[in-house]
């Protein structure tokens, strides 16, 4: 990684910021005061500019740049501070939806870049073990074979009859071994969800309605899968990273909240 | 104090290290298997068996409009929505869809990709006193003033790049090149991830945006490939570049990577006619070589979406009594509404036209320019791939569900007027007739054409052209018939002196609406070498009381009730299916056969916010509130024997 992708890694720029910020505000002497007539451009500073120009630009403002950079850093920060000592900043919903939406995106940067190990995901199936077994467990593979007929009554009748022949249709007759999501894609939602509830049998069975009409159903296996790590790898790193990025916005809320005393 | 605000930063810092802690395993580990292209990695069916639902065109925060819509959520959370999971929605609201979805292409705006947020996220007095650009500056102010100050700004950029006003420091934007490999190669490790053989197949592609004067030529880039092909390429920039430079763009990737890519045009309906026109771009006669190039490059085209539906015009196809579906609001002008369209541009704007030229053009060059199938899909710009009326999030942030008043908004970019939140469809899906769900197997049945447009639904349509197929086949294996002895949408039949026939089969969608009826809608030259067209109704619901009268089939009827926003399939078929010969076949014509499937009326997107918000639509936006979804097959072309 060159020094350029790395200067764009947001969350080198997440820290670099916050050691600037922290250092600034712990030993860096005040806050802005809008009081202050007085405004310094030390090392410190132009370092700080130099830091934010090169963010924006992708690469390091030659002198000139800098010094340009300075003289607008110096522009904005009288124009702030007189903004402040007006009382400008309070009650402004733009500059509050502003330092929010901020704060909010630059805690969920820093967890999109972030691989988990091995041990992190085996913990996390562990942890969500029953999602995962609930997740398998919906989408069998099933082998069945169906006949559709148009009215309840006919396919109550044919069942008395042994089952077979259906009504003629392009569904399919014979399905063999496709995972339940496939069935509920063709059949629909109602018929899967009927399906659910048969067990396996040499008999026919039904009638299952769905979107077509009522079927009879000869259902002959039905296989769930436990739940595989290797198999899972992928949608564990995809959901523990989900997770991630939403509990540490949430950390970053809690450790700032922590601060305050909420009224309500 | 001071002290205080310490702690506070001492607690982000506290954060930040944990991040970098976790972080210390940067590279992204992807298996080979979900890498690649999905060859080899799944069992596949001997014939496709079902079709694969998708959506080929999606935007999410890294678009330049989407982001200045107000769109928060990236392409991770696209594909976690598109594949089925629980999403919160950037305007607040969990959401999810009814049914997964099987593949999705992210399809951002090459031009300007991640440039908005850049901008956003910039500190003001850079834009002040730096980049120096008073357009750029209110721009940037108006996204921090509130989301509607925001959709603003972003209509005048559409605007502005319409006209080809963008401002210097966007148009020449120096670290346009850094971010847009950055974000296209960060997106190619977002998409490995969520790719998973015979599940859920993520494509790579992009949008290229080229609008010429506010006329829309947009087309969708997609790719077969896995990222170790797609890395070596980079999104093509739609301003200042022409259709044939995209396509000498996909061919050298090709050459230089032995991968595969395709372009999707979308939204002749807002082109003002330059489409598909008869010349090429600079107006000269039409060339075999560039037809040829235009004809591979583009063997599909997205025929409806949320900014519309171009199947055709009324006044392109005066006989057919359903044309005009999703036109209403679009046909007035091109995308930003700068120029009007007028009646004579349809022709170049709109599929079925475009079918015809196509004929008229292979008899003139031997090359079929035109030789497209058809897809429909989405073009949301909120990550969230919504087809479905019911649940239907918007062609934006700014217009998501919390916008309840949304349908009855003026909603046209840029500041003109004319175009309300009502004309907006709720967008459609791609279905393709594929052997497994792979990237590569869904490409080729798009390469090969064997995909179908929906407005919607989820309707399986199949349809096989041959000669001598009787009603006698659907008895037998008539799938492996169509395909040994005939040829699947998409396909190219030789005039054998005898009329085609036709094995077409629809099954409703198995959680909607019956169907109404089916339809094949056949272009031709005639002797004298004119274009023309005529509508079949070959099947139809309730058929012991429904008759053809003057040539027009009698209305399936309306069971929606506009007071609940409800409709019961108590008309209309489940299931239809027929075999069709052409009766005024001519010897050594060139045709074309489409099938056209619609359901009964239910209620559009529109009805469902009148119900659930309380919201009073208008007249024109009540009379338009129910409508016939509807599903279009690529044609089967009828070549004369060389």
């Amino acid at each position: 990684m060159n020094l350029k992708l790395l200067l764009r890694e947001p969350l080198l720029q997440f820290v670099a910021i916050g050691v600037v910020l922290f250092v600034v505000l712990t030993w860096g002497g005040t806050p802005p005061d809008p009081a202050s007539r007085v405004i310094k451009v030390g090392g410190s500073e132009r370092q700080k500019i130099a830091e934010s120009w090169t963010l924006t630009m992708g690469r390091a403002p030659t002198d000139a740049e800098l010094d340009q950079a300075v003289d607008a850093y110096v522009r904005e920060e009288v124009l702030y501070r007189e903004a402040l000592r007006l009382g400008l900043d309070e009650g402004d919903a733009v500059v509050r939806r502003r330092l929010v939406s901020k704060m909010d995106l630059s805690a969920s940067l820093a967890a999109e870049t972030v691989e988990p190990t091995e041990e992190m995901l085996r913990a996390y199936l562990e942890t969500n073990a029953d999602r995962y077994v609930g997740q398998t467990a919906a989408n069998p593979e099933v082998t069945f074979e169906q006949a559709l007929f148009s009215s309840e009554r006919a396919a109550r009748n044919a069942l008395g009859r042994g089952g077979t022949p259906g009504e003629a249709t392009s569904l399919p007759a014979l399905i063999k071994a496709s995972p339940m999501r496939d069935v509920e894609a063709r059949f629909g939602q109602q018929f899967a969800d009927g399906l659910r509830g048969l067990s396996p049998s040499r008999e026919w069975q039904g009638p299952l309605v769905s979107g077509f009409g009522w079927h009879l159903v000869r259902l002959t296996s039905r296989n769930a899968v436990p739940p595989d790590f290797e198999a899972l790898r992928s949608v564990l790193a995809n959901d523990w990273r989900t997770e991630q990025i939403a509990a540490r916005k949430q950390r970053a809320y809690e450790l700032l909240a922590s601060a305050y005393r909420i009224e309500r | 104090m001071a002290m205080h605000k310490a702690w506070i930063t001492l607690g982000c810092v506290g954060v930040l290290a944990t991040g970098l802690l976790a972080c210390s395993e940067s590279e992204q580990k992807v298996s080979a298997e979900k890498a690649g292209d999905g060859s080899n990695t799944i069992e596949l069916a001997e014939f496709p068996e079902r079709p694969y639902w998708g959506d080929t065109h999606l935007h999410t925060d890294n678009s330049v409009d989407a982001f200045g819509f107000g769109t928060r959520l990236g392409p991770e959370e696209a594909l976690r929505f598109a594949r089925g999971e629980e999403v919160i929605a950037t305007t607040g609201a969990k959401t999810q869809l009814a049914r997964p979805l099987d593949f999705l292409v992210i399809a951002d705006h090459s031009d300007a990709l991640g440039a908005t947020r850049q901008l956003y996220d910039a500190p003001r007095w850079y834009i002040n006193w730096i980049l120096r650009d008073e357009t750029i500056l209110r721009w940037y102010d108006m996204m921090h003033e509130s989301p509607e100050q925001s959709a603003r700004a972003i209509g005048e950029l559409i605007a502005a790049a319409a006209s080809g006003d963008i401002p210097e420091a966007f148009a020449n934007d120096e670290g346009a090149d850094a971010r847009t490999e950055d974000i296209w190669n960060t997106q190619l490790s977002i998409l490995d991830r969520y790719n998973e053989p015979g599940v859920f197949s993520a494509i790579a592609g992009y949008e290229w945006t080229a609008m010429p004067d506010g006329n829309n030529l947009h087309r969708v880039v997609m790719f077969r490939d896995g990222s170790d092909k797609t890395r070596q390429t980079f999104p093509f920039p739609g301003i200042d570049t022409e259709a044939p430079q995209l396509w000498e763009y996909m061919r050298a990737y090709e050459k230089d990577t032995g991968g595969r890519v395709l372009a999707i045009p979308h939204n002749g309906n807002l082109s003002n006619g330059l489409m598909f026109q008869m010349t090429m771009e600079d107006g000269s006669p039409m060339t075999a070589e560039y037809a040829a190039l235009r004809a591979w490059a583009e063997p599909v085209i997205e025929v409806t979406q949320i900014k519309g539906d171009g199947e055709t015009h009324p006044l392109l196809s005066p006989n057919d009594e359903m044309a005009g579906f999703g036109v209403l609001g679009w046909e007035k002008g091109n995308l930003d509404l700068s120029q009007k369209t007028e009646p004579g541009m349809y022709a170049g704007s709109y599929a079925r036209s475009a079918l015809k030229r196509g004929l008229t053009l292979e008899q003139q060059l031997g090359v079929n320019p035109y030789a497209f199938g058809m897809i429909g899909s989405t073009d949301s710009h909120t990550s969230l791939a919504t087809g479905d009326e019911d649940n239907f999030w918007g062609k934006h942030t700014g217009n998501e569900q919390s916008y309840t008043d949304r349908s009855m908004k003026v909603q046209n970019l840029g500041t003109r007027e004319g175009r309300f939140g009502w004309h907006y469809l709720a967008g459609g899906y791609a279905a393709a007739w594929a052997r497994g769900n792979t990237r590569a197997e869904i490409f080729d049945a798009f390469a090969r054409r064997e995909v179908y447009a929906t407005t919607g639904p989820r309707m399986t349509v199949r349809v096989f052209g041959g000669h001598g197929f009787t009603s006698a086949d659907w008895d037998g294996d008539w799938v492996r018939k169509g395909y040994s002895e005939g040829v699947p949408m998409g396909g190219e039949l030789d005039d054998t002196g005898t009329a085609p026939s036709f094995m077409i089969s629809v099954l409703k969608d198995p959680d909607g609406a019956n169907l109404d009826r089916v339809q094949v809608i056949k272009g031709w030259l005639d002797a004298s070498g004119e274009m023309q067209e005529q509508i079949y109704n070959v099947a139809w619901g309730d058929a012991n009381t429904r008759q053809i009268i003057d040539g027009k089939l009698a209305p399936v009827g309306d069971t929606v009730n506009r007071e609940d926003a409800s409709y019961t399939n108590t008309i209309g078929a489940a299931e239809l299916r027929t075999t069709w010969t052409d009766p005024n076949y001519r010897a050594g014509q060139r045709a074309f056969y489409y099938v056209r499937v619609l359901e009964i009326p239910t209620p559009r997107w529109t009805l469902f916010d009148a119900v659930r918000f309380g919201v009073t639509l208008s007249e024109e936006a009540m009379a338009d509130a129910v409508a016939q979804e509807r599903a279009y097959t690529s044609p089967i072309w009828l070549k004369p024997r060389s």
